[in-house]
């Protein structure tokens, strides 16, 4: 297990692109091991109680996780993971191996929602002022071995990018900024902001999956 | 490649960051259907993605483990999709409604604690809100439904749909009079447990109230239909108007 969520497949270089686009599935962590999340989303879909804990173990750390970066206020945070959780279990059905990991599935949704509630709440200042008085008693360090070794791997693949890159990247990422806002910010032309997170993302995709 | 589309095939990073407006979101995933390119594009991306996320991983709290579970079996799943386009799987029937009814539920049972009655009540207003049309056509075409008729004694009749099957009816009434701003129809299920607020009848279009789908029935259930203070009551404070026996 690589992290929270996901799988030992990560490490057969699932995100490799060579000249030969001989990459593995996209769904690799759909394989038999019948704990993969892919697995074990098969078994929600049909209204698995256990199966939905076990999807819930695997993924909430990480879902709370981007969406705290996002989102900044604990409880709020914490309403959004549940809300992830939910729709995971509500769409199940719909998850698509061929289209991506499970992983990937739940973690879009993550951050699309994370996204989506950040930007319908105008009151930025209010949210930042209201994290601040409340992070402390949230705050937890889950399994420090897992959540390190992954946050290890990615910091070390995002220091290979440029500068520009891996601002543009997590600017977008952890801050919930649109690229226009991430131009602004580093001061740079909208359409250089655009590039850089596309090429940002093939570098940080290459380089994770060749771990 | 068309000018147009390569600016749009550029903002798949963007997108795959979801640091795109509403507007270049929904662009995008129109362009997507037709170009393979970047649909492949977009699903590596998406796998770099998801591992900033795992990477920034915290413990939530204990407690909210079992609440999630717990609004999890209130909420109806929807079946598989037909249709496996194999590009925009993050898109639902109806994101904006789904997005509501679940923030509703995570809301409803963050204050569960001792509103476990009014929990119950509001949880099954959100699973008929969510999943109306695929829970009715459910029972509507069970092999074992059976349809019962009632007349309201202050007007109009009531109509129930009924799987034991499925555990779940249908209720319709039509011909209701119509009530003051203060009022409204509240329905319940009356068994030998107590009485269970089901939800207050949706205001009549085209002169039929409901439809409003009751799960979860229980071996000697009747359905009520009462008029409430328009907020709704947690116990009948009135006389049915009309009393529904479900048999089993």
């Amino acid at each position: 297990m690589t992290g929270p969520v996901g799988g030992q497949p990560d490490r057969r270089g699932r995100l490799r692109r060579g000249p030969d686009r001989g990459r593995a599935p996209a769904g690799a962590d759909a394989g038999g091991n019948a704990g993969s999340l892919a697995t074990m989303l098969g078994l929600v879909a049909r209204g698995d109680e256990a199966a939905f804990r076990s999807v819930y173990d695997k993924a909430a750390p990480a879902v709370l996780g981007v969406v705290r970066r996002v989102v900044r206020d604990p409880a709020q945070s914490e309403e959004v993971m549940q809300e992830v959780l939910l729709e995971v279990w509500r769409t199940a059905a719909r998850f698509d191996p061929s289209a991506g990991s499970a992983t990937a599935w739940i973690m879009t949704m993550a951050h699309r929602r994370a996204v989506d509630r950040v930007r319908s709440e105008q009151r930025a200042a209010a949210r930042e002022l209201r994290a601040a008085v409340a992070s402390i008693e949230y705050d937890q360090v889950v399994d420090a071995v897992e959540a390190s070794l992954e946050h290890e791997r990615v910091r070390r693949c995002l220091a290979g990018l440029t500068d520009l890159q891996r601002e543009s990247v997590v600017l977008a990422y952890y801050g919930g900024y649109t690229y226009q806002q991430v131009a602004d910010l580093l001061g740079v032309a909208v359409g250089t902001a655009k590039t850089r997170m596309r090429d940002g993302l093939i570098r940080l995709r290459d380089c994770l999956g060749v771990d | 490649m068309r000018a147009r589309d390569a600016e749009l095939h550029a903002l798949v990073g963007a997108y795959a960051l979801d640091a795109v407006s509403e507007h270049e979101r929904a662009r995008f995933e129109r362009h997507l259907r037709g170009c393979r390119q970047c649909r492949d594009d977009l699903h590596g991306l998406r796998e770099a993605t998801a591992r900033l996320g795992l990477a920034a991983a915290v413990a939530p709290r204990p407690a909210a483990r079992e609440q999630t579970v717990q609004a999890a079996g209130r909420i109806r799943q929807v079946p598989p999709s037909r249709y496996k386009t194999g590009t925009a799987w993050h898109r639902t029937t109806q994101p904006w409604l789904a997005r509501t009814s679940m923030a509703v539920a995570v809301a409803l049972v963050a204050v569960a604690g001792g509103l476990g009655w009014h929990l119950s009540t509001m949880q099954d207003r959100i699973a008929t809100m969510q999943h109306h049309d695929a829970a009715i056509a459910q029972v509507l075409g069970a092999r074992d439904a059976v349809t019962l008729t009632a007349s309201v004694t202050t007007g109009g009749s009531a109509t129930v749909v009924m799987s034991h099957r499925a555990d779940e009816l249908v209720f319709t009434a039509d011909g209701l009079t119509r009530l003051p701003s203060s009022r409204a129809y509240e329905l319940w299920l009356m068994g030998p447990a107590g009485d269970q607020p089901v939800g207050m009848l949706p205001p009549e279009s085209h002169g039929m109230a409901g439809p409003m789908v009751v799960g979860r029935l229980a071996a000697g259930d009747r359905l009520g239909l009462t008029v409430e203070p328009a907020a709704g009551s947690l116990r009948p404070t009135s006389t049915p108007i009309v009393l529904v026996g479900l048999g089993g």
